[in-house]
């Protein structure tokens, strides 16, 4: 019974996510709210992991997900869900591809899905702020988002100064 | 190379492994598999997959990959070409999802978790930023993002229900705009007779 729920909600992410590798976050946060097979605080420790281990983040994610949920089995029905999708409509895409990118219906829609898939990732990044960060948390917020503004980086970058602020706050014992 | 399902699997293969930190550097690493060592399809073309990768729902790597490996080998292109996009990520997960539940009690692993909790809060920030400079564009747009940012996040609607509902948006503005011009088209027509 689960996998076919796990293979449900797989294959809605991949078929209703938009925007790249991040826009399935929101449906996993969702997830782990509606779903309780794993914790919000489980996810993102998911995708800290998945941002330096190769691979798109969003297939990353979701074996994450799916093994957390199901073991190895869970994780082979995520992967496999998410990505058929994409798979059923990339082949019907390359065959009527002249239509597909002149359509002025396609064009509307993705020109309305782009600001909403902004939009809920914009959800999930102001409902992490206030559930999870403290004024330490915070501070090295602003010292990540200075650092930005100076030069853009790699996203490995960032992950590697706040892993270092981890461990040295860590040290320091302010991480309870 | 020859074009074949072996080689293609094999391709992708090593440029999924080489994929780190976001999808968003396949365009380069396809770029040098594809077009400088193998000579199998040509950088505009590229491109062009790269941009339907995006307008496809899913993961943008995996649109674009399975494009490339249709265009190359058809139906069992796409497969291998995804099945080689994917795997290394699936492998590496499977591999760490393991240890990760014995390590993550350790208090030297929690403290690194809880700073690259924020490093991730901050990534996320950056795609939001990035995804805004390409799609904000004006007031239509302005007021797609308002709504699905304000029931999302304080009416924690579900982002399947908003996405179905922004297609259905998508769909009306056109229809609107086709009824529209035809209604243009039809008093021009009046005043020339």
């Amino acid at each position: 019974m689960i996998l076919a729920q796990l293979f449900f909600e797989f294959f809605h992410i991949g078929l209703l996510s938009f925007g790249g590798g991040y826009a399935t976050l929101p449906f996993l946060y969702h997830i782990a709210e509606f779903r309780h097979w794993y914790t919000a605080k489980q996810l993102t420790d998911m995708i800290a992991v998945s941002s330096i281990t190769p691979g798109p983040i969003g297939i990353n994610v979701a074996t994450f997900a799916g093994f957390k949920t199901a073991g190895i089995i869970g994780s082979m029905i995520a992967t496999a869900s998410i990505v058929l999708p994409s798979f059923i409509l990339v082949l019907i895409i390359s065959r009527l591809l002249e239509q597909f990118k002149q359509n002025t219906y396609v064009r509307s829609i993705i020109y309305t899905l782009k600001p909403a898939g902004c939009a809920l990732l914009a959800a999930v990044g102001v409902d992490m702020f206030v559930n999870s960060t403290n004024v330490l948390g915070m501070f090295l917020l602003v010292i990540l988002f200075v650092l930005s503004l100076i030069e853009k980086r790699d996203p490995l970058f960032y992950l590697g100064i706040s892993a270092l602020a981890g461990i040295v706050a860590g040290l320091l014992g302010w991480v309870s | 190379m020859e074009k074949t399902f072996y080689n293609i699997f094999k391709t992708f293969f090593k440029v999924g492994t080489l994929l780190l930190g976001g999808g968003y550097v396949i365009l380069p690493l396809l770029q040098s598999e594809l077009v400088d060592k193998r000579d199998w399809v040509d950088n505009e073309e590229l491109c062009e997959y790269y941009a339907l990768g995006q307008s496809v729902p899913g993961v943008i790597a995996v649109n674009m990959s399975a494009f490339v490996g249709y265009k190359l080998m058809g139906f069992w292109g796409a497969v291998a070409a995804m099945l080689g996009i994917v795997a290394p990520s699936f492998l590496a997960i499977v591999i760490i999802a393991k240890m990760l539940d014995e390590i993550v009690g350790l208090k030297f692993i929690q403290s690194i978790f809880w700073g690259v909790g924020i490093g991730v809060l901050m990534l996320i920030f950056l795609a939001v930023k990035e995804m805004w400079m390409k799609s904000i564009v004006d007031k239509y747009t302005s007021w797609v993002f308002f709504f699905v940012f304000i029931l999302s996040a304080c009416c924690k609607v579900s982002p399947g229900i908003l996405i179905v509902a922004a297609i259905f948006l998508g769909i009306f503005r056109e229809s609107k705009r086709r009824v529209e011009a035809a209604k243009v088209a039809e008093i021009s027509e009046d005043d020339e007779s």
